[in-house]
This record gives structure tokens, C-alpha cells and sequence, in this order.
């Protein structure tokens, strides 16, 4: 099933996909030009960390299968790193973020050379064991972290190249654009993982580590080498939360439900694809967001399919909202048990069994 | 796929918001939803009661809600939602300082007027925001009158702080070692614990070591309770167990007389607090939900009152809307309520705090003497074996 | 900050000095006599508050440790039969409690009464999560399948917030704060009796897996899925009757702390974390691992609590399972089976 999926990605890159991309990076870019609301920007750049935390995790669980289940860590460190040096030092976010970069790397070959050893579920545990770790300490070293009162920022200083004044980060739109940029750049890395001699190794480490490990790949410097790459884009994603909310405390940038969040927008989307977690955050995002505000209940109820004062309107507006988390789960035990390649690989099998028949 | 849903979230958003005439569009940003639910219902059900008394008054609200879930990146969307998508007059929320410290931001950002309900970290109206006005006393309010209470009654030297190591717990416990230390009290111990951990005897004997002569707690519900029941097994027996607000003034800890008899816990509201109307308030939220509000429900409510009658007064203009709660003042539940600025403060209400102490399994106003309604109880009878 | 942070050491190394420092300072004018005794205890009183300090935190811990216990073994049954990592383990726990709750409540039946109609609903209720999700997954990739049940969990403590809103319930009996003190030391009467409990049910397990047919066709198909299959064990059906019991465990580890607790649809969450590093310490399957484990992580949180600081348990906690893992994979009384 790998080798057959990798070299449809491999003939994937024909004229007619290659020109769609370029037709909506293009359309990406001029989005901000023609959507003036900030609230629809707000949605765009979460979905757009949603897409850099979900590949850079799928770099590492989806191609080199490592499932990390503690990513709130290098999230984590990378936000507050940036916050910290931003807040405390007043270095500018722009050399924080890549000192943030370096920490999170380096704690990831700790992390990793330690708990590299591990497989399967072990490795699963030891990875959830660290990312607690790290919340906790962060609550209890307020001296640098400032604990369980979170970094505050009021402002980004504005970036300039010389005296010329870049952006001023007053609206949306450079985080959107920068947001755009790195999840540009997260799937171009994944692509080229793919299909270079590095993602070959990665995935026979998937397939069977003792076997790749006959074979003369060295599993512990493949694996941390994954994990670099994955922390790097996750840290990127945790400097540009932590700057665009201006607000980190270890219940939100470390927090075990993160990570969570991480690894199911690849399982929905589809793991070990390149689109997959693009797919999950696209549908996850704006899903919970329409759920937490009480979006789909309002729009039934406008719509005339529900009269808002029957018992079905009163019980959707008041209790709809409740569930949204009740409706996550739903949505998780189903796409397991129903769908384990996630929305991507489910669609595939559509497509095939629909070819089947007309043939 | 991808295009396809920018597309429709571009569709979807752009369309402005129809605004209803004759009416005052307003936000409300609450912990629905998660571990802060339980303290943020009073909330939502304080706000209902302020919108059926506007509507009485001829203001009709066009009430928003937003769930933030206790956390402050959803706290963000929800405000970022309510400042450009609802296009809302004014905000009133969200419920925690956690939450409330990020949203003050945009307030200012959005130039958008916002009235905080019950948060009471002190820094939230001390960053010179002009958009920002607070309701809720703070900290500092909520630990100076215990400290004024205790060193009244008594002659306290030494101090023991356990706080819940939470936004809400650490600057609660930060503002008592502040005022304790300005009385002349020490401060032998102080430590912050992890939430939701079913043993803190430890702790508590570790606390009952330094024998000190007042026990402050900065706790949630669940916790109050469970700090107080360990309390009495490990026969911690100080001058007074002194409760900031939150778990130690809700009435189920108070019905849990075994423990909570002799507590004493500051508040901003009561039943029988000196002011107009708080009795049958009290009575009307009772009737309506079938249980008895905290404080935060009679902040809410205020909040909200104020927010309607600024807002419909200004015309539904955000500016005026500021001038308004900026200059103006109003009578209710909580008494006077003008927004002053104070001691590094800005637009903060300067909050008259209450005394409580849990006498035969009752809340009983205590303090300032003045508005008492029963006699404190000093020191702590010590535990019944 | 750093001042702040000086002074909780310094009362973290010397607890009882403070005391006597103070008194030396506040009575030397009008309390001579007082001083002179305090002065001549004061080494004595001293080591008496160091000891008094480490056996409350100690006992309190092996106390918990055996609740705790509880919790380990019915995960450990659970990934001994199944392989299946159970991320809802906490929230069955939280059912285990509520179920309690009204018991207590609406029938007025002591909890530890209680247990007797907790453990055979709970059973029941475990078996049917096995049978409609888990045996579906039993083949899927493990990632799947400990998402999937954190999926479970989730759709457990939101369906409990709905239906009972997410207010804290307290719990009290007439004994919730009840103690005995031995030699200065105050013991937790409910704690006493659900160790006692917990003792029983654990021996009663053991009973159960070694000297029954059932309970020995349950212990080899955890050993080898395969073989067993092969020696016409029902594997599906021991996989049933395995997420029975560990639920059933966890059930009754609910209905034992929810006099001295409190009770919240998201309360398993703290328990689902512990429940793993307590399997994982005793060696994953091995059912006195676990009760060691249990014991062994109920004392690091008390005494490490008092001597490194409460806010730092978790993290005690954390590295003693990472230690676990690199240097002795198989826990503490695991065999390898590598």
C-alpha cells in the first residue's frame, strides 16, 4: 500500500495538480486583498498553524512512525521562548523565533535520544511523560516562565529592514501571511522528505524498524533526524500562535489536549499523506469554531429548518454549544472505527470501489 | 478542497452582520463550557436577569453569547467574533483573569467597550487601558479586608498562604503576602498546589509545623472543601482559616458544616448586603433557577445592567458607550458603582468587600461591622471530635 | 520573585524552625520562662515536627497508594489481554463515581456498601464498550486505537456534563473527615477502610485468575493471544469478560475515593495519567506490579510533595516512570518478554 501510494505521489506531480496548487497559493496570497472581515482571517491563520502543527507532526508519526503524543512540548517551547526573550529580554520576535527553533530541536534530541528506545505504546507514554513534565515545570518556575500567570504581550514591535518600516503588526493580515508562508514551507519540506533518500529510510523505519535496521539504517539518527525537522515547524507554529494570541500559560501552549488536537488533524485528514493534515485542519478548524459559537444551531434555526422557539430550537441553542466537545468525540470514534485512513484514504477507497464497478 | 472552503469561509464572513433597529446589540463572552462551567452558569444566569430588568426599563438587548471554554485563545475568537462579526456596542466578560488579561487587548485594539464581571487579578486594570472597566474588585481588595478583619479582632504575627497554582490562585496569594507583610505579618509558609489532587495531608501537615497563627486559601470549589475536610483530620487548628472568595463563598461549601463552620471568606455581594434590593434579588435568582447565586451572578448582573443602560443611552455608539461608563455612575445590587481611577488603577470599581463566616452551616455577613448581621466568631472554635 | 522563591526553600529544608524562630523573637520580653523551655526543646520539639511531618505524609501516601492500586490493576488486566492502551480509563472511574453519587443520594447506600451493586454494573458497562468499540479495533494501529479511546472518554465526560451538568458534587458521609491519631499522627478513617477494601478485592482477583478455569484462560491469553486461540480459548469472549473487570476496578476505585473526594465529569483525566505510570512501574500485565506500583506512586506524591514541593508531584511522578522505562522496560516485576 506505501509503495503504491509513493509512486502515485511521485506521478502525482503532473501539469494539472502542479497548476492547481499554483492557482491557490496565488489565490491564498491575494486572499486578504478581497476578504476585509478579521474574523475570517482569525479562522485562516488558526487553520494555518493547524496545518503547520499537523505536518510537522505527520514528518515524524505519519512517515517515520513515531507517535508522538506529547508535540505540546516543542509547541510549547518554542511560544515561550520567543515570549520570554520577547517580554523579559526585549529581543525582537523575528531573532526569538529561531532562538525558539534551536531550543525546541535541542530539547527534541534529548527527548529523542532518550525516549527513541522505546516502541509502540511505550514510546507513546514516555512521549505523553515528557510533555507533562514541561507543563508542570513551567508552572512552577515563575521566575521563567512567570508560572501559572501566562506571558502577556501588548504589542509586537514592528519589523524593519534598516529604517524602513516592514509591517507594524496592528492588523491581521502579516500573520496571515506569515502563517501562509510557514505552511507553504511545512508541505514543501514534507514533499521533499518524501521523495528524497532521507524519507526512504523514514518510512522503512515505519515499516518494520528491525528489518530497516538490518538493512544498515541507523533507527536512533533517522529518527531524531525526523524529529528535528518535526520540531523545528512545530516550535514555528508555537511562536507564531504565541505572538498572533499574545497571551501563552502552560494550560494552553503545553497543555496533553494540544497534543491531542496535533495528532488527530492528521488521523482525520489522513496520516502519512501530504494533504492529509492540510484536509484535517481545513475541516477541524472551522468545525469547532461553528460548534463553540453556536454557529450551526443559529444557522438551522435561520434557515427556517428549525423554529427557534419549539423544543428542538430551545434545545439546540441552549445545549448545542455544551456539546461541542461531546461532538469532537463522536466525530473521533467514528472516523476510527469507520474510516482509519482518515477522510483522504476513505475517498480513495470510494473512488476505487466506484472504478471497480464501472470496469 | 482548500480553495473551495476560503472561498466559503470568505462568503461567509464578509456578509455584515444585520443590525436590528431599536435595540442595543451587546456581547457576552462566559466559561460555558469546561472546568470553570460550574462558576460561570451564575454568571449567564445573573446576565438573564439584567436583560429581562433592561427590557422592563425599555431597553431590548440583542444578547450574544459566547462560550470561551475558560481558555483565552478561544476567548480571543470569541471576542474577535463579537468585535468585527456581530459588531457589537459593548462586551461584558469573560468570566477569568486568565481570560479577561487577554481580551482587555483587544478591548483597546477594537476600541470596543468592555465591562469585566468577576475577574480579579489586579494587573487587568492597571495597564492604562482606556476601553476596560471592571466591576469585580480585585485581589488585593479580596485579601486586605480578611487581613483587616483579622488584625482587628485579634493579634495575628504569622501567615501560612496555600493557593491553587492557577492565574487566579498566584495573584491571590501574591496581593495577601503583599498586605500581610505591610501589616506587620509574616509570612511563614507558602506554597502552591496542584489542582484536583485527592491528598494534600501532606501539605497540610507541613503546614501545621510552621503552626501559624492565620491559614489564607485561594481555592475553587472542589478543592476548598477537600482542603478544609484534611484540615480536620490532620487537626490544623490555626486563629482563623481565611477563604479569597470563589470555593469558600458558595453555599454548597457552606452546607458542609463539619468543616466549613468558623471559615471566614471575603465577597463582593451577599444576600444581606447593605444595598437595595440585594434580599429580593436574592429571593427572585433563587425562584427562577432553583439555587442560590455567588457573587459573581449579582457582578454579572450589574455588569450587564450598566453595559444596557450606557449603551442604549449612547445610541448604540461605541465612543459615547466609553464616555458614558467613564463618567457616569449607577445604583444597584452592588451599590454605587462609579469607574475611578486609583492607585495605578483605571476604570476599576472601588469594590466594598464583605466578611462572611460559615456559622451553623450558613454564610452569615460578618464584617465591616456596620453591615453585620451576625456576630463574628473569634478565634476558631477549634474541631469537634 | 526569586525572594519568593528562597523563602519556600528555606521552610522546605527546615520545617519546625520557623516556629521556634518566632517564638524566640515575639516572647523574649514577657516570656522569659517560656523561652528558656522553648529553648531546651527546641532540638527535640524539632526532629518531633521532622518526624511527625514524614509519617503523616507516608502513611496518607500508602493509604491513596492502595486506591491507586485499584486503578492500575484494572488497566493493567485490560493491556495484558487486549494490548489495547485504555485512554478512557480515568472516565470509567468518573462513571464509577457518579454511580456512587446517586446511589448515595437517591437510595441512601453507603459507598462502601455500594460497591456491591457498582462492581457488577460497571462489569456489565465495561463489557459493552469492549464488545461494540473496542473488539472493532483490536487490529487497528495502536495510535488508532489509544485515539480512539481518548475519542471514548471524551464522549463519557461530555454525556455526564450534559446530563448532570459539570457541577462539582461532594460527596459527604458522616465519616469524610473522620480520623484516628496514632502517636501524633492523623489516619484517615474512610482512606483506612477502602485500603482495607481494596486488599480484599485484590486478593479476591487473585483467587479468581489462578485458581479458575476462566481466570486461567484469561492469563494465557494475555500471554500469548495466539496460542491460546490455537488451544480453543474464546479469546474474543476472555477480551469481553478482561475490559469487564477493568472496568469493574476502576468502578470500585471511584466508588472508594468518592467519600474523600469530589466528583466532576472531567475528574478521570487526573487519574487516566496515573493509572499508566502505575501500570507501566509494575511492568505492564503483572497484577502485583501494579499494586506495587500503586503504593509506590501514592508515597512519591505525599513525601515528594513535602520535601521537593506539592506543585511538583506530577513531575516526581513523570520521572520515575521515564526511569522506569529506559532502565528496567519491563517494570519493576515484569518479566521481559523481549
Amino acid at each position: 500500500m506505501n509503495m503504491k501510494s509513493l509512486t502515485a505521489n511521485i506521478r502525482g506531480i503532473a501539469t494539472l495538480p502542479l497548476l492547481l496548487t499554483v492557482a491557490a497559493i496565488i489565490l491564498l496570497f491575494l486572499l486578504p486583498k478581497f476578504v476585509t472581515s478579521t474574523y475570517a482571517l482569525h479562522i485562516m491563520i488558526l487553520i494555518f498553524i493547524s496545518v503547520i502543527m499537523g505536518s510537522a507532526w505527520n514528518i515524524l508519526g505519519g512517515y517515520t512512525g513515531q507517535y508522538s503524543v506529547g508535540h505540546a512540548a516543542y509547541f510549547g517551547v518554542g511560544a515561550y521562548t520567543t515570549m520570554i526573550l520577547l517580554q523579559y529580554r526585549h529581543i525582537a520576535p523575528w531573532y526569538g523565533v529561531w532562538a525558539g527553533v534551536a531550543v525546541a530541536v535541542a530539547t527534541g534530541l534529548v527527548i529523542g535520544s532518550i525516549c527513541f528506545r522505546l516502541r509502540g505504546p511505550y514510546f507513546v507514554l514516555a512521549s505523553i511523560a515528557v510533555a507533562e513534565i514541561f507543563r508542570v515545570s513551567a508552572l512552577n518556575l515563575p521566575g521563567l516562565t512567570n508560572g501559572a500567570e501566562g506571558i502577556l504581550i501588548t504589542e509586537v514591535p514592528p519589523f524593519k529592514i534598516g529604517n524602513a518600516v516592514i509591517t507594524d503588526f496592528m492588523s491581521k493580515v502579516p500573520f496571515y501571511y506569515i502563517g501562509l508562508v510557514i505552511a507553504i514551507a511545512v508541505i514543501l519540506a514534507t514533499r521533499l522528505v518524501q521523495n528524497s533518500k532521507l524519507g526512504y529510510y523514514f518510512q522503512a523505519i515505519r515499516e518494520d524498524q528491525d528489518a530497516a535496521h538490518s538493512l544498515g539504517i541507523n533507527l536512533t539518527l533517522y529518527k531524531n533526524a525526523a524529529l528535528a525537522i518535526s520540531a523545528i515547524f512545530t516550535s514555528l507554529a508555537g511562536s507564531l500562535y504565541g505572538l498572533y494570541v499574545g497571551f501563552i500559560d502552560p494550560g494552553t501552549v503545553l497543555d496533553l489536549g494540544l497534543s491531542v488536537q496535533i495528532v488527530m488533524t492528521c488521523i482525520i485528514g489522513g496520516i502519512g499523506t501530504v494533504l492529509g493534515p492540510m484536509v484535517g485542519a481545513v475541516v477541524l478548524v472551522p468545525f469547532s469554531e461553528a460548534l463553540r459559537s453556536n454557529m450551526i444551531a443559529q444557522a438551522l434555526i435561520d434557515s427556517g429548518l428549525v423554529k427557534e422557539d419549539s423544543p428542538i430550537g430551545t434545545f439546540l441553542k441552549e445545549q448545542l454549544s455544551h456539546a461541542h466537545v461531546l461532538i469532537y468525540g463522536i466525530l473521533l470514534v467514528v472516523v476510527i472505527l469507520f474510516m482509519p485512513d482518515g477522510i483522504l484514504g476513505f475517498i480513495k477507497k470510494l473512488l476505487a470501489s466506484k472504478r471497480k464497478e464501472t470496469a | 478542497m482548500k480553495k473551495l472552503v476560503a472561498l466559503l469561509l470568505a462568503v461567509m464572513f464578509v456578509l455584515p452582520a444585520v443590525a436590528l433597529a431599536g435595540t442595543v446589540k451587546l456581547g457576552f463572552i462566559n466559561s460555558i463550557t469546561g472546568p470553570e462551567a460550574p462558576i460561570g452558569e451564575n454568571l449567564t444566569n445573573g446576565v438573564t436577569l439584567a436583560i429581562e430588568d433592561l427590557k422592563a426599563k425599555g431597553i431590548d438587548v440583542d444578547l450574544v453569547k459566547e462560550d470561551d471554554t475558560g481558555k483565552p485563545d478561544k476567548s480571543l475568537a470569541a471576542f474577535e467574533k463579537l468585535a468585527t462579526r456581530d459588531n457589537v456596542v459593548g462586551i461584558v466578560g469573560p468570566y477569568t483573569s486568565a481570560t479577561a488579561n487577554a481580551d482587555a487587548k483587544l478591548a483597546e485594539r477594537y476600541k470596543i467597550p468592555v465591562i469585566i464581571p468577576a475577574a480579579s487579578k489586579e494587573e487587568i486594570t492597571r495597564q492604562g487601558f482606556k476601553w476596560v472597566f471592571r466591576v469585580s474588585g480585585t485581589t488585593g481588595d479580596y485579601a486586605g479586608v480578611l487581613i483587616d478583619l483579622a488584625t482587628t479582632l485579634g493579634k495575628p504575627k504569622t501567615m501560612a498562604i496555600l493557593n491553587e497554582n492557577t492565574d487566579f490562585g498566584v495573584s491571590g496569594a501574591k496581593s495577601a503576602k503583599e498586605i500581610a507583610e505591610k501589616k506587620g505579618i509574616k509570612v511563614v509558609f507558602e506554597e502552591a498546589y496542584s489542582k484536583g489532587s485527592p491528598d494534600y495531608r501532606s501539605t497540610l501537615a507541613k503546614v501545621k509545623a510552621t503552626n501559624p497563627d492565620l491559614v489564607f486559601m485561594v481555592s475553587y470549589v472542589a478543592d476548598a472543601i477537600l482542603l478544609m475536610r484534611q484540615s480536620r483530620e490532620i487537626g490544623l487548628s490555626p486563629m482563623a482559616f481565611l477563604g479569597a472568595g470563589a470555593g469558600f463563598s458558595v453555599a454548597q461549601f457552606a452546607k458542609e458544616k463539619e468543616i466549613s463552620n468558623g471559615v471566614f471568606s471575603s465577597t463582593q455581594w451577599t444576600e444581606e448586603a447593605p444595598w437595595a434590593g440585594s434580599k429580593a434579588w436574592f429571593k427572585r435568582y433563587v425562584k427562577q433557577f432553583g439555587k442560590a447565586p455567588t457573587y459573581h451572578a449579582a457582578c454579572a448582573y450589574e455588569s450587564m445592567m450598566i453595559m444596557g443602560q450606557a449603551a442604549a443611552a449612547a445610541g448604540g455608539d461605541r465612543e459615547k458607550t466609553r464616555e458614558a461608563l467613564t463618567t457616569g455612575h449607577w445604583n444597584g445590587i452592588l451599590g454605587e458603582v462609579r469607574f475611578q481611577d486609583y492607585d495605578g488603577y483605571q476604570n476599576q470599581r472601588k469594590a466594598v468587600m464583605l466578611v462572611e463566616q460559615v456559622q451553623n452551616g450558613k454564610h452569615e455577613t460578618v464584617w465591616p461591622l456596620k453591615d453585620a448581621v451576625k456576630k463574628p466568631i473569634w478565634p476558631f472554635p477549634g474541631w469537634k471530635k | 520573585m526569586a525572594a519568593q522563591r528562597c523563602g519556600q526553600e528555606a521552610h522546605l529544608a527546615l520545617p519546625g524552625l520557623e516556629k521556634v524562630t518566632q517564638f524566640e523573637g515575639a516572647g523574649s520580653k514577657d516570656h522569659v520562662p517560656g523561652q528558656l523551655t522553648s529553648l531546651l526543646l527546641a532540638p527535640c520539639s524539632y526532629f518531633l515536627y521532622y518526624m511527625i511531618v514524614f509519617f503523616q505524609s507516608l502513611i496518607s501516601g500508602i493509604l491513596i497508594g492502595g486506591v491507586y492500586a485499584l486503578i492500575g490493576i484494572g488497566l493493567t488486566i485490560i493491556f495484558g489481554v487486549m494490548r489495547v492502551i485504555n485512554f478512557a480509563h480515568g472516565d470509567i472511574l468518573m462513571i464509577g463515581m457518579y454511580m456512587t453519587y446517586f446511589l448515595f443520594t437517591v437510595f441512601h447506600i453507603d459507598p462502601f456498601v455500594s460497591i456491591v451493586i457498582t462492581i457488577p454494573l460497571m462489569f456489565l458497562f465495561g463489557a459493552f464498550l469492549q464488545k461494540v468499540f473496542i473488539n472493532r479495533a483490536l487490529n487497528a494501529l495502536p495510535q488508532n486505537q489509544i485515539l480512539l479511546t481518548i475519542g471514548m472518554g471524551l464522549v463519557m465526560s461530555n454525556t455526564v456534563m450534559l446530563a448532570f451538568t459539570s457541577d462539582y458534587k461532594i460527596l459527604t458521609t458522616t465519616y469524610s473527615s473522620s480520623s484516628v491519631e496514632i502517636l501524633g499522627i492523623s489516619v484517615s478513617e474512610p482512606l483506612v477502610v477502602s485500603f482495607a477494601i481494596t486488599v480484599a478485592i485484590t486478593a479476591a482477583l487473585y483467587w479468581f485468575l489462578y485458581k479458575t478455569d476462566m481466570g486461567q484462560a484469561i492469563r494465557a491469553t494475555a500471554q500469548d493471544r495466539e496460542a491460546a486461540q490455537l488451544m480453543g480459548i474464546n479469546v474474543k469472549r476472555m477480551s469481553i469478560i478482561a475490559f469487564g473487570i477493568g472496568s469493574a476496578l476502576a468502578g470500585t476505585a471511584g466508588a472508594l475515593i468518592s467519600p474523600t473526594y469530589y466528583i466532576f465529569p472531567q475528574v478521570g483525566s487526573v487519574f487516566t495519567l496515573k493509572a499508566f505510570v502505575i501500570t507501566v512501574l509494575g511492568g505492564m500485565g503483572s497484577i502485583v506490579g501494579a499494586t506495587l506500583g500503586g503504593v509506590l506512586i501514592g508515597v512519591a506524591e505525599s513525601v515528594g510533595g513535602v520535601y521537593i514541593g506539592s506543585g511538583w508531584k506530577d513531575v516526581i511522578v513523570f520521572i520515575l516512570f521515564l526511569l522506569v522505562l529506559l532502565f528496567k522496560p519491563s517494570g519493576l516485576l515484569g518479566t521481559s518478554k523481549d
